[in-house]
């Protein structure tokens, strides 16, 4: 059941950081390596502001900014700057890592005395003792579904299908009069806002700020959001957002597995081949659904 | 009204392929003027559409719409008073959107692109009523992504989108040219009348001389980036397939063709 | 609890127990025990510690195969990963948790704050910056361990000793490894009181290395090296740079002296492991809370020098050390990753 709970929690954590993957790699057609600077962002960001005594919760908001501050950059070289998207994202995960290194000050910075949005005097107070040890899951669930259901709400905007409309016919836009460069610096504004976000509920789960925890994190969220947009295409009152958090759960459940069964040496690898697998999938799938059309 | 003065269009400029399209070429259209243009490849339509629309940027030479310079706008700026519906039905549309998000994209143009929803659902009827007469069932399928429905389909409401909100001109880029006859000749009836019912400045780039000749007020023919025939009113009524033909063949002669 | 019987595993097993058929050993209790090992790199020095650690274990009568099973797994130095493990282990209810390296000991305690299983640690530098121990040095909570603090003192004696006209020392670190940056801040705090200046060039990648260590060559009349990965990792490049400039490299423990540094006041990780994993055996049985028990350092650094390098900078180890060494290589092992 813990195991259960486990997977649950970090698929969910990384969902969010799936949701922003989702939005430059689904939605803008975009493929953002700034990802894995803007993940550790958010947690140096956190660090930094916990050490110093900021109330855990406002450091969410804060971490969301600094990401999409992130994102903007990267907008902007690329949109600016016209260097090409793969480009311009390698570029700030570069910069990123030393902006990080000097946030938090160190490569690592523990958290354990320090209060969390996890473990704090007011949620002790607020949850009743026979589900405390579920704290973790209920807060993430929480920040989870208010995320998604306001990125839901973001979506069916008018702004949100002008972002739509970027990544699927930038020439569209153009035709609507508006920017589409601008729409791409705000789409890749809100991913990397996403991925900071989540970047900060991680730190303050594991209470700890690492350096490298930045790394593979666009792995993750593609393999997030390739399972989850893949398998459950078919279930269209589903919606996309949700199979992308859901596609984060399976992907936790597929590594915590194989980590049971693998050596860890080769845990690289399986993630590979399971990225593939889902990757041949769902292009079989596109095949068939083609040739039934 | 639009007018092109002397405008000069180089391609890959100080390079050996320089190519020198448009030599001081000038073009005033009308207000409420149906323009079909006429050429062979590389004469310099589609180019000439670019340069309207700031897709292309010019050596030399000025754009003014309603007498207002607009060589320096950006594309995007321009196309709040352009609508342009290009030859790809894939280019009108969103296709991982649905036909009524579509709708309404193309309805809020000229508005904010806030946070208010995207989706007016009272607006629903009236995008219904739009896509009626199309005779293509649209209207019932709402909700369905644009991505499945056919070229035709697509491009029918590709026209439809563009001209929803009040603009000023209709580009259209050889817009029938990738639909069967079928299909295509729906979709030109259906561009006439909506040009006749919003007295829409219009410039229509074509291979098909047929609607050439047939629709519009005004016909102009282009080879090697200048006009080569230029008739309108009762000159342009007179005008049948044949003429033209005969000077289209005696241009393509005159390159070896 | 299910056990993993990896290749490795079964291999560490069989080892031992070859070992044990030496020793007569007969155990009275029949307790057996379950332990969580999280590894975060695969690393010489740590496998040493792991390696160690068991034979610790084993010195008290904990042994495996017999009355010990051991989950290990090696978090391939990705921060999520570590997370899963630890939450594993906490999830799988096992005896004790072990942590190699500071970011899985703190994923460890991290996971294990919520429940009653105590944690040990090793290859720990800087306890305090982990916020593993609280200011006086006392563990936070049920979680103890061994520092891996390098002997600076002893290090900086030495090569004063070695190298009487020396001023410089240089050192070459990865900014984002931890315990470099607090080694690199006790070798500048001490430095002074021998009359040297420190050097730092700092690395982000093994890339880095070569132009990092060429610019701080020339700036330096030695390098002394830290426990730093990735830099320990790329020392054969470092070492055939300094030799081109006849520039002694001191290390850091027993490995690097066998490839080539010129010596070493250092640490052995065997050691290390043996004595945490002796702290770990009180845990197991009882005898001590995890919290009672102070974390602890390596108790006598060791002498590793290298005969060979020295003839060939031209060096002349002065007789006293020699015989005082530990260890003395008279040649230079040729470098090979470790597995």
């Amino acid at each position: 059941m813990d195991f259960v709970i486990t997977i649950v929690e970090q698929g969910l954590i990384y969902g969010i950081l799936a949701l922003g993957v989702y939005i430059t790699y689904k939605i803008l057609d975009f493929p953002d390596l700034t990802t894995d600077g803007s993940f550790p962002l958010g947690a140096a960001v956190t660090a930094a502001l916990i050490t110093k005594g900021v109330n855990p919760y406002l450091t969410l908001l804060a971490a969301f900014a600094v990401g999409a501050l992130a994102g903007v950059c990267t907008g902007l070289i690329h949109v600016k700057g016209k260097v090409r998207d793969l480009l311009s994202g390698i570029i700030m995960m570069t910069a990123l890592w030393t902006i990080n290194l000097r946030i938090a000050g160190t490569s690592n910075v523990p958290l354990f005395s320090k209060e969390t949005i996890f473990k704090n005097s007011f949620l002790e107070n607020l949850i009743p003792e026979s589900i405390q040890p579920y704290t973790t899951l209920i807060v993430v669930v929480i920040l989870t579904v208010i995320t998604k259901l306001i990125l839901d709400f973001y979506m069916n905007s008018r702004s949100g299908f002008l972002l739509r409309a970027v990544g699927d016919n930038d020439k569209l836009v153009t035709a609507l009069a508006k920017d589409e460069g601008n729409m791409k610096i705000l789409g890749l504004a809100i991913a990397n806002g996403l991925i900071a976000l989540s970047g900060s509920i991680f730190c303050q789960e594991e209470r700890v700020f690492e350096i490298s925890m930045g790394t593979g994190a666009v792995v993750i969220g593609l393999a997030s959001v390739i399972i989850g947009t893949s398998l459950f295409r078919g279930f269209s009152f589903m919606k996309a957002t949700t199979a992308v958090i859901l596609g984060s759960i399976l992907y936790k459940a597929c590594t915590a597995i194989a980590m049971r069964n693998f050596e860890p040496q080769d845990m690289k690898f399986i993630t590979a081949a399971l990225f593939l697998i889902v990757l041949l999938i769902s292009m079989e799938r596109k095949k068939k659904v083609k040739i039934d059309a | 009204m639009l007018e092109l003065k002397n405008i000069y269009k180089y391609y890959n400029p100080g390079t050996i392929n320089e190519l020198c399209l448009f030599k001081g070429f000038n073009l005033t259209v009308e207000q409420g003027e149906f323009l079909s243009v006429v050429g062979s490849n590389g004469s310099g339509k589609t180019s000439m559409l670019n340069i309207i629309c700031g897709s292309i940027p010019v050596e030399s030479g000025s754009i003014l719409l309603d007498g207002k310079d607009i060589t320096n706008m950006k594309e995007f700026r321009r196309n709040e008073k352009i609508g342009r519906v290009y030859q790809n039905p894939a280019l009108g549309t969103c296709p991982s959107m649905t036909i009524l998000e579509n709708m309404s994209l193309a309805d809020n143009k000229g508005k904010r692109y806030g946070l208010k929803r995207g989706v007016n659902k009272n607006r629903m009827e009236y995008y219904r009523e739009l896509l009626r007469p199309l005779n293509l069932g649209l209207e019932d399928k709402m909700h369905v992504k644009v991505g499945s429905l056919s070229g035709g389909q697509r491009q029918a409401m590709a026209l439809l989108m563009s001209t929803m909100t009040p603009i000023e001109f209709l580009i259209l880029d050889e817009h029938t040219a990738a639909l069967d006859p079928k299909t295509a000749e729906i979709i030109m009836e259906l561009t006439d009348k909506i040009v006749k019912e919003k007295k829409l400045t219009t410039i229509m780039v074509t291979h098909n001389l047929r609607y050439a000749v047939e629709y519009g007020s005004r016909l102009l023919m282009m080879h090697q980036g200048e006009s080569v025939i230029d008739c309108a009113g009762e000159e342009k009524k007179s005008l049948n397939i044949d003429d033209i033909l005969k000077k289209f063949n005696e241009i393509s002669i005159e390159c070896g063709n | 609890m299910k056990t993993k019987t990896t290749a490795k595993v079964f291999g560490a097993a069989f080892l031992t127990m070859a070992l044990a058929a030496g020793t007569v050993t007969v155990h009275a209790e029949e307790e057996q025990y379950t332990i969580g090992i999280e590894q975060f790199a695969e690393h010489g020095s740590l496998d040493n510690c792991r390696e160690g650690f068991l034979e610790g274990l084993k010195e008290e009568g904990i042994e495996e195969g017999k009355n010990l099973t051991v989950d290990y797994k090696n978090a391939a130095s990705d921060m999520g990963t570590c997370g899963q493990i630890s939450d594993s282990f906490a999830s799988d209810k096992v005896d004790l948790m072990v942590g190699i390296a500071t970011p899985s000991a703190q994923s460890l305690y991290n996971a294990a704050m919520d429940t009653d299983i105590p944690v040990i640690y090793t290859a720990v530098t800087d306890p305090l910056a982990a916020e593993l121990v609280d200011e006086d040095g006392n563990p936070v909570g049920e979680v103890t361990g061994t520092s891996d603090k390098l002997p600076v003192k002893q290090q900086l004696e030495m090569i004063r000793e070695i190298l009487p006209d020396a001023k410089t020392i240089g050192i070459l670190y990865t900014t984002s490894e931890a315990n470099s940056e607090s080694s690199i801040k006790e070798y500048e705090a001490l430095a002074g009181d021998y009359d040297f200046t420190i050097e730092t060039a700092g690395i982000t990648t093994t890339a880095d290395i070569p132009l990092a260590a060429q610019s701080l060559l020339e700036k330096v009349d030695c390098l002394t090296n830290l426990t730093d990965n990735t830099v320990v990792a790329s020392l054969p490049t470092i070492l055939e740079m300094a030799n081109e400039k006849n520039i002694p490299v001191f290390g850091s423990e027993i490995e690097q002296v066998k490839i080539g540094c010129l010596a070493a006041e250092g640490l052995d990780y065997i050691e290390l492991g043996k004595q945490t994993g002796k702290m770990a055996a009180k845990v197991l049985k009882g005898e001590a809370k995890a919290f009672e028990l102070p974390y602890e350092t390596i108790e006598e650094a060791a002498l590793y020098v290298n005969e060979a390098v020295a003839g060939n900078l031209g060096i002349e180890i002065p007789e006293d050390m020699t015989s005082s060494a530990a260890e003395v290589f008279e040649e230079i092992t040729e470098y090979t990753a470790e597995e």
